[in-house]
This record gives structure tokens, sequence and C-alpha cells, in this order.
């Protein structure tokens, strides 16, 4: 589903590549999780997989070369960066920012349909935010702006979502919310894989840990049973 | 003849402020201000160019403007500077130029048509000047009816829209484009020193009472244009340049809004 080989990613102005010859494989349905130090390029990886960041060597996702098809692919991927803040200003409404994850697949000329509406609509009842619907982003909480954007990820329907840190600034109630989402998403056969910082905030039923640092893969380890 | 003057200065009112506001919504909330005023500049150095080489000034403020756009991205890239940096030399650079240009019309050096392109007239406007704006103003209608979706999703955050499978790189140089052409057509009535004013303030404005972006693109030219024709009108009751009281007028429109906005009220 997932494939890298030899892939250096380096940043415009950078001389030393923060991603360096990385080489990587993910099935389908599986849950990896990305561990490593500040600095260590995990965000960069993720951001390398959905294409967002140049690179160099190959890179495979869901069959498709993601240099050739990279806007197709990420229209089947959901990302959720990290830390992502909005000013209390910020002009769009929770509904709004939930929808707009549909736009790349509702396509260029066309109106978001009663289905697309209705996707949003059960995405934001998982993730139980439905009443926050006609909130303004900008006045949510960490923990209520986290589940909106994991949820604008979730509405395109995607084959893999990508998360960078979704627990950082998170209460406890939050994260093991957030924590059970997840698990849920994964028992249902998406593929996931997960950027954290420290070992306590990875879920159960992840089976897959990889571990970063200095933008090389040092460690990566399979589990049978929950760590 | 007073009659059609005033016709005109006010349609051409209504299709700048319309014009203007439009592409201020998307500007303002993609902190495009400074490269506005960057290419505010450009226009009125190259429309003044036009007026020395005997050129059509308005095709030339739209090549310097839309130039300014385009060169930023790798002058910023090239130099290893920040963005605002190279804004603020291309800014002073502008100017000067503009100013330059002005001083080599031939014997017209100060003349109406010359300041025009400064201060703004509503004398300046002729029917030509008015299709061209009205061409312009259901351009900008149309993109941004056929393209809203895009252009929200990228005013939220260009990042995620790329992530959810938006190119967004044309939409961005779409409203580039577009915010160089309307300063460009804009010149005649505003000037090239306050047009800018023109984009920022209504808008800004508007963003003052909704939280919902489709309300913000409509309000945003309903203000544009009561502060432009207010300010035809008070420019020429009290024969003051056009593009100083339609700023003037639009300042304090926002001041107002400022004051007023619901947002800012606590709970």
């Amino acid at each position: 589903m997932i494939e890298l080989n030899n892939v250096s990613t380096i940043y415009e102005g950078e001389k030393i590549p923060t991603l360096t010859k990385v080489s990587l494989a993910v099935q389908q349905g599986e849950f990896l999780t990305i561990l490593g130090p500040n600095g260590a390029g995990k965000t960069t990886l993720l951001e390398t997989i959905n294409g967002l960041l140049k690179s160099k060597g190959e890179i495979i996702i869901l069959g498709m070369d993601l240099k050739k098809y990279g806007t197709e692919i990420r229209k089947r991927i959901g990302y959720v960066p990290q830390e992502f803040t909005c000013d209390s200003l910020t002009p769009f409404l929770v509904k709004d920012v939930v929808l707009m994850g549909r736009y790349g697949k509702v396509g260029l000329l066309k109106s978001p349909t009663a289905k697309d509406y209705t996707i949003i609509t059960k995405t934001m009842e998982f993730l139980s935010i439905l009443t926050l619907q006609h909130t303004p982003v900008g006045k949510l909480s960490g923990g209520q702006l986290q589940k909106v954007l994991i949820a604008r990820a979730l509405a395109k329907e995607p084959d893999i979502l990508l998360l960078d840190e979704p627990f950082s600034n998170l209460d406890l109630t939050s994260r093991t919310d957030i924590a059970q989402k997840i698990s849920s998403l994964h028992s249902h056969g998406l593929t996931i894989l997960m950027v954290v910082h420290d070992r306590s905030s990875i879920p159960s039923t992840c089976r897959r840990i990889i571990t970063m640092d200095k933008g090389e893969i040092v460690s990566d380890k399979k589990f049978q049973v929950a760590q | 003849m007073i009659e059609r003057l005033i016709l005109l200065a006010i349609t051409g009112a209504v299709l700048t402020g319309v014009s203007c506001s439009l592409v201020g919504s998307f500007v303002v909330r993609m902190n495009l201000s400074s490269l506005g005023f960057a290419m505010s500049h450009a226009a009125f150095a190259g429309a003044a160019l036009g007026l020395v080489l005997s050129v059509d000034p308005l095709i030339v403020a739209i090549v310097f403007s839309t130039g300014v756009a385009i060169l930023l991205g790798p002058l910023a890239e090239k130099a290893k500077l920040p963005t605002n940096v190279i804004l603020g030399i291309l800014f002073s650079l502008m100017i000067s130029l503009g100013l330059i240009f002005l001083n080599l019309v031939p014997q017209t050096a100060m003349s109406s048509t010359a300041l025009s392109i400064l201060w703004g007239s509503i004398l300046g406007m002729t029917v030509e000047n008015i299709l061209k704006l009205l061409m312009l103003t259901v351009g900008i209608i149309l993109i941004f009816i056929l393209f809203f979706k895009e252009f929200q999703s990228i005013m939220f955050s260009r990042k995620l829209a790329e992530a959810s499978g938006i190119n967004t790189k044309p939409f961005y140089y779409l409203i580039l484009f577009l915010t160089g052409i309307t300063v460009a057509f804009s010149l005649k009535l505003v000037g090239g020193l306050l047009v800018f004013a023109l984009m920022v303030n209504p808008a800004s404005s508007a963003y003052q009472f909704f939280y919902d972006m489709k309300k913000i693109t409509l309000f945003s030219p309903v203000i544009g244009v009561l502060c432009c024709i207010t300010g035809v009108a008070v420019s020429f009751l009290l024969d003051l340049p056009t593009g100083s009281s339609i700023a003037i007028v639009s300042s304090v429109v926002f001041g107002v809004s400022v004051l007023l906005s619901p947002k800012r009220r606590r709970g």
C-alpha cells in the first residue's frame, strides 16, 4: 500500500537532507506508529508520503507513483497536521472545515451533493462533534479542534490516514477519547500511520513501531500483542 | 455633460468597489496585503511608464503589477531573504520608478492625466474604462463562483487544501493575477497610491461581522460600493482627490466596524 525506496527529502535552502535514504513498506490495514526525538524526521516522513514535500527516490502509494499522481493520491489520504491552530476570528464554521476534506474528491467545477453532506454528518457524529457544527473553528478548544481536523481527514473516506502528533496539547480525557476513535478506525480496516512523541500515547491496537533518528529509520518492530 | 460625468463616475465607483472588495476578501484572508501594496505601486509605476512611452498605461500597469507577484517568490528564494524584505524594497523601488516616469512624461509632467494615476480622478472615467471594468468585475464574479470551494479551502489552510487533493498552485497564482489586474484597472478612479486601501478596508470591515466566508464575500463588495460612492460624492462636493476621499471613507468604515464587531464581544 505504501512503498518507499531510498527516499531522501531535503528542504529548500538546506544542505543536509531531513530524510536520508529511507525505505519502508506498509501493508493495507496496518497500524504503524512512528517514534523519535524532535528533528528525527517524523513529520517530514509523513509529508513526504503525502507528497507535500519534494523528494528523491521511489515512492509508490496505493499502486501509483507519487511523483506522477500526487494530487490523485492525496484525494485518498487523510492527513491531520501537527499542532494546527486557528485565530479566534477565523471565518469558518466546523461543518465548513469538515466539508473541505471532501473538496478534492468532489472535483473541479462541481458542488458538494447530498451524499457529501450525509458523509460529513456521519463523520462528525462518529467524532462526537455534531453539536459543534455551527461553531466557528477559532472558538474551539485544542481537543475539539483536533477532532475537527480528524473529521476533515476522515470526511474523504480515505484509504490511508496520516496522523501527526494527534495527542499533543490534549488533556487526558480528550487523549483517551481520540485514541479510542483511532483504534476503532483501525479495527474497520483503515491503514494508519501515526507520529507520536512518547510511547505512552501509542494505542493498544498498534502492532508496529518504527523509531527514527537523524532522518533515518533506526528500528522497525512488529508485535503480535499489545505493547 | 455634468450628468454624464457623474453617471460615469458613479458607475465606475460601483464596479471598482465590487471588483476591489471581492478580490480583497481573499487577499486579506490569505495575508497578501503587503504583496498587494507592492503590486499597487508597481501598477502605478507601470502606468506612468505607459504615459512616457505613449503606450496604453493600463497594459503596462498590468504587466508591472503581475510581474511583481511572479518575481517575488523566485527573488526571495534566490536571495534567501524574508519575503517582507523583498516586498519593502520592491515597494520603494516601484514608487521611485513611478515618480521618475511621471517626471519624464513629455510636457505633461504633473498634468491632470499624470496626476490622476497618482491620486485617482472622477473626471478620468470614460465609457471605455467602464466597459473594461465591467468585463473585469463579471470575470471576477464568475471565477469566484466557479472555484469558490477551492479558494475557501486554500484560505483556511493552503497546506491542508493541498493535502485534501486540491492542486493549490494555479488557484494561488490566479488570486495574485486577479489582484494585479484589479489594481491596474482601478488606477483611474482611486490612483496608484491608495488603490490598495479599497481592497483591504472594505474586506477587513466585512471580516468583523461574520464567521461564514460566503457572507464575507457577499458583504465585502457591498461595503466597497458604499465606500466608493460616498468617496466619489465627497470628492465631487469638496473638490478633493477621489482616491484620498475613498480611502478616508473606507478607513472610517473599518474603524466603526471594529467598534461594532460582534466577534470582539466577550461570551
